[in-house]
């Protein structure tokens, strides 16, 4: 399968987990890593399975790298219909109140375009005792056996 | 033969910038330089040991060590000859050394007894090498500061023991933290409270403390969403009550003196916004003000004032500076990261420009110098510190240098 892995993060975690996730994965299927600030919403393509990882800052607020996207997204009316995502989000119990508030965020945006979410948004805590990579590696494998099936179908 | 670096500093700025110059080019020869024994900064000895989330960075640091081939030289302090020997060395270095003296008010009565200065406090709090011991600290205090680091000693100053479980505050500054006679807190700031540094997440934070009376005194309005953010996070803390100790909030009051009795502070004299004197009765006035250079074995004044381009963080010719060294004593860790990313990119292009000048002698000129400490040599303190963490904490810090480097320092023989 072909993959997409966009990460938004302020302090860097996402980016070090999605290149960990990437190297999970590079053996068994065509991986790429990009930066939501580098990435454009109009590059959304049918064909391949985004994996979002993701973290929260500020109150609840998206993280600096995923500012752009989400300004760009906001502003564009592109439809997401038949682009499959997961996401995976960076967060601290500590902000009790607005835990994992960027991840959700992320997720919203790309379902109010018609993107098609895999499974279920699957968090982290910085607060926690569990290491991301972790929460993250199985929540990558599943949903990137989920997706088959869907891409499949969709062929 | 690949280029060499070194990075004088281990905190974000440093480690930030070690990363963005390894991921663009792996084969570079990275080494960090740091005065302790132990890395990253103020991830360790000056973020709060309640936000173990925030240190979590440090996870990404370690990579730098374990995979990405950076070397760190720890227990090495940088002045102005070893400076000279390592531009010799080294094809670029970088000062990320920061900022730690405090900045002072320079108002009269400042050197009374009870006046305890934030960078002095957080250090002894937090188990730093060269701290200072606790202070002895009375029932009425006056903060003054309205950046995060004075939300960070509000906040500790507050909480009750159970609330510090999970941190890595250690066993000596608990215990004077949970003997502490304060009764109240009154935190002033210069600004109107719509003008305040801390970040309203931090304030927020506080509504959560289960042993305090929040009063907050005329945070006024703003036009502006920056400034409304803060003044609603205030709001947020009227419900915070019923606790013993009392917190006020006040604003847009200068400090003018510090009153004294007896050689120790009795109370601090403000002028408000309308230029009216207000005085507040205290016995300890703590200050959270900022930092600066103090006295200083880099020379940071005349470093940057002879800058080519001090904004870019280009010092002369393959020297350059980093984080709070380069910007001053503002910004969090993640701007810290951004300002590294420009300045890898920066770096990399003057050695594109740059004539391969022969090979330098690079990391060999650490051979032979007594007590640097590895990272290998860190690994055995973090796993000292972890293994010893008490219950309800994650970590037990050793403070001191000499306990440090008897863990940590093996002889090596020199390299040849
Ligand atoms: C009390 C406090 C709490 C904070 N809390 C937070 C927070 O919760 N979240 C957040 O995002 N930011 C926080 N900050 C801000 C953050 O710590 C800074 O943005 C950041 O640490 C600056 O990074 P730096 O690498 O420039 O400096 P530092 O982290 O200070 O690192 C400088 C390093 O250089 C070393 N050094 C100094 N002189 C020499 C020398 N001559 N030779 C060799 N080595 C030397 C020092 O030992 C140190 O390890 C806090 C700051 C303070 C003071
Ligand atoms: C200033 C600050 C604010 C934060 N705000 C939130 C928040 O509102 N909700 C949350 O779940 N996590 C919050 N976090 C926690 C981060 O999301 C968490 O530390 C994450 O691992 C950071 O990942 P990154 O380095 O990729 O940005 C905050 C962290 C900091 C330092």
């Amino acid at each position: 399968m072909n993959i997409t892995i966009l990460y938004g993060t302020e302090t860097g975690n996402a980016e070090m987990l999605a290149e960990d996730i990437a190297g999970e994965l590079e053996a068994e299927h065509e991986v790429s890593v990009a930066n939501l600030s580098d990435f454009d919403p109009a590059g959304f393509d049918q064909g391949r399975f985004y994996l979002m990882v993701c973290s929260t800052y500020g109150d609840g607020e998206l993280p600096g790298s995923a500012q752009p996207f989400a300004k760009a997204m906001e502003a564009s009316d592109a439809k997401l219909a038949g682009v499959h995502f997961a996401v995976f989000g960076l967060g601290d119990s500590e902000y009790d109140e607005t835990f994992n508030g960027g991840s959700k965020r992320l997720a919203e945006l790309m379902l109010t375009h018609g993107a098609v979410q895999i499974g279920e948004r699957v968090i982290h805590d910085a607060s926690g005792s569990d290491l991301a990579e972790d929460l993250a590696f199985p929540w990558a494998s599943e949903m990137v056996s989920l997706a088959s099936e869907r891409l499949e179908e969709a062929v | 033969m690949s280029r060499s670096v070194a990075i004088i500093g281990t905190g974000p700025a440093g480690c930030y910038l070690a990363q963005a110059l390894l991921k663009a080019e792996p084969e570079l020869a990275v080494d960090l330089i740091d005065r302790l024994p132990v890395p990253y900064g103020l991830v360790r000895y000056g973020v709060a040991p309640d936000h173990q989330g925030t240190k979590a960075v440090t996870r990404q640091f370690e990579r730098l060590f374990e995979r990405q081939g950076a070397r760190f030289f720890g227990n090495v302090t940088v002045d102005a000859p070893l400076l000279a020997v390592l531009r010799e060395a080294y094809d670029a270095v970088v000062l990320a050394a920061g900022l730690s003296s405090d900045r002072r008010l320079g108002i009269p009565g400042e050197d009374l007894d009870g006046v305890i200065r934030a960078g002095e406090l957080t250090r002894a709090l937090y188990d730093h090498p060269d701290a200072a011991r606790l202070p002895k600290l009375g029932r009425r205090v006056v903060l003054m500061g309205n950046g995060n680091v004075a939300i960070d000693l509000l906040r500790l100053l507050a909480k009750t023991p159970e609330e510090l479980a999970g941190s890595d505050l250690g066993p000596e500054a608990s215990e004077w933290l949970a003997r502490s006679p304060v009764e109240e807190i009154t935190i002033v700031g210069r600004s109107p409270a719509a003008a305040a540094r801390f970040d309203a997440v931090m304030v927020k934070e506080l509504a959560k403390l289960s042993g305090v009376t929040v009063n907050v005194v005329d945070p006024g309005t703003s036009d502006e969403p920056e400034g409304m953010k803060k003044i609603d996070a205030l709001a947020s803390l009227a419900a915070t009550q019923g606790g013993p100790k009392r917190i006020a909030f006040r604003f847009s009051l200068t400090p003018v003196a510090v009153e004294g009795e007896r050689g120790h502070v009795a109370a601090v004299r403000f002028r408000d916004g309308a230029g009216a004197e207000r005085i507040v009765p205290c016995d300890t006035f703590l200050t959270a003000i900022g930092f600066e250079a103090g006295a200083d074995a880099l020379r940071r004044d005349r470093l940057l004032g002879e800058a080519f381009d001090p904004e870019a963080g280009i010092l002369a010719q393959g020297l350059y500076a980093a984080g709070w060294f380069r910007r001053g004593p503002r910004g969090t860790i993640p701007e810290n990261r951004t300002d590294a990313q420009g300045l890898a990119a920066r770096i990399l292009a003057d050695f594109g420009n740059m004539p391969q000048a022969g090979s330098k002698a690079g990391r060999a000129v650490f051979a032979g110098r007594p007590a640097i400490v590895t990272y290998a040599g860190w690994q055995c303190i973090d796993a000292a510190e972890c293994a010893a963490a008490q219950p309800n904490r994650c970590r037990r810090k050793i403070a001191s240098r000499a306990e440090m480097l008897q863990l940590a320092v093996r002889i090596e023989e020199p390299q040849a």
